[in-house]
């Protein structure tokens, strides 16, 4: 049986069965039957409901006169991601601000959240950024076909077509490589810095962690940032015009 | 790339942060691509080997691309 949080240990208390089902209904068996939601999953789940409770309670006090703490960050960061939308991707950008936002949003929470004691932060499990990355590299070659049809493809071809076929395998091993590159960098940052606070405070657990515990706050401010910055550029280059 | 670049085109400071920060993985993310794609092809064909034809491969495109998105961002 795997270590499991408190939060785990309870959604596999009352959820396993359902847990198993769908995971059979995948084909897919857990080694641990008793308890096939990991610390995780559960991590992810409890973002996922602060989030979407969190915008119902924004959605309900919604006011234009008097915005409330919580409307008014939400407001600044959604501002903030369509301003730096409309100076990458230009005209049209405003479009892809709801997935960007929701994007940052998501993977600050998660990197976040490992600093309350009794939770871990999911994004220091490669998963968790491997799935944010894909989610990120569907959504940005969806927008691209959706924009330009099967003329995407010269996106990949470079602009001058004899080298088309020198260029394409390149461009297709750029954008793959591109899945890996957002994985391992926000990954890496946050299991180094759990590691680095957790092994401070097996040495001196007064004092000392809390600098590498504000140092790991801003490590997620600032890999949130990368993340969500370099989805606003891949999604410029997918919807851009000029070649 | 033309020589006049459109609006959306020009690009800022952190934009070039965020591409260039790219740099170190682009090798290390063709290499892992290249070998994974190795081992698929291994799995399918019942061979030993590709997985090492995919390093390489993947080592060579990547040195490319990084050269590539260098030159690139000069402009």
């Amino acid at each position: 049986m795997p270590e499991q949080l408190w939060i785990t240990a309870f959604l596999n208390k009352y959820l396993a069965g359902l847990a198993n089902a769908i995971l059979g209904v995948l084909h897919i068996h857990s080694h641990h039957p008793q308890a096939p939601i990991t610390n995780y999953v559960a991590m992810q789940l409890l973002v996922f409901v602060i989030l979407v409770l969190g915008c119902a309670i924004v959605r309900s006090r919604l006011s234009v006169d008097n915005p409330g703490p919580i409307q008014h960050t939400m407001e600044s960061i959604d501002g903030f991601i369509a301003k730096q939308g409309e100076e990458i991707i230009g005209h049209g950008s405003e479009r892809y601000t709801a997935y960007l936002t929701v994007l940052g949003v998501y993977i600050l929470t998660c990197c976040l959240i490992g600093l309350i004691p009794g939770f871990e932060a999911p994004t220091a499990i490669p998963s968790v950024p491997l799935g944010c990355a894909l989610v990120t590299w569907f959504y940005y070659h969806y927008q691209g076909i959706r924009l330009k049809g099967f003329g995407y493809i010269r996106n990949f071809m470079g602009p001058v077509p004899v080298m088309a076929p020198l260029l394409l395998p390149i461009e297709m091993f750029s954008h793959l490589a591109r899945v890996m590159s957002l994985t391992i960098r926000l990954f890496a940052n946050m299991f180094a810095g759990d590691m680095v606070t957790l092994v401070f405070f097996s040495l001196c657990p007064i004092a000392i962690p809390v600098v590498f515990m504000l140092l790991h706050i801003g490590v997620s401010f600032i890999q949130t940032y990368i993340f969500v910055l370099l989805a606003t550029v891949y999604i410029s280059e997918a919807v851009s015009h000029e070649h | 790339m033309s020589a006049e670049k459109p609006d959306n085109e020009v690009q800022s400071a952190t934009t070039l942060w965020a591409r260039y920060s790219q740099i170190a993985f682009i090798i290390p993310g063709s290499v892992v691509v290249g070998l994974l794609l190795g081992k698929l092809l291994d799995y399918w064909l019942h061979t030993r080997w590709l997985f090492l034809v995919g390093v390489i491969v993947g080592a060579v495109l990547g040195f490319v691309d990084m050269i590539r998105t260098v030159t690139r961002n000069k402009t």
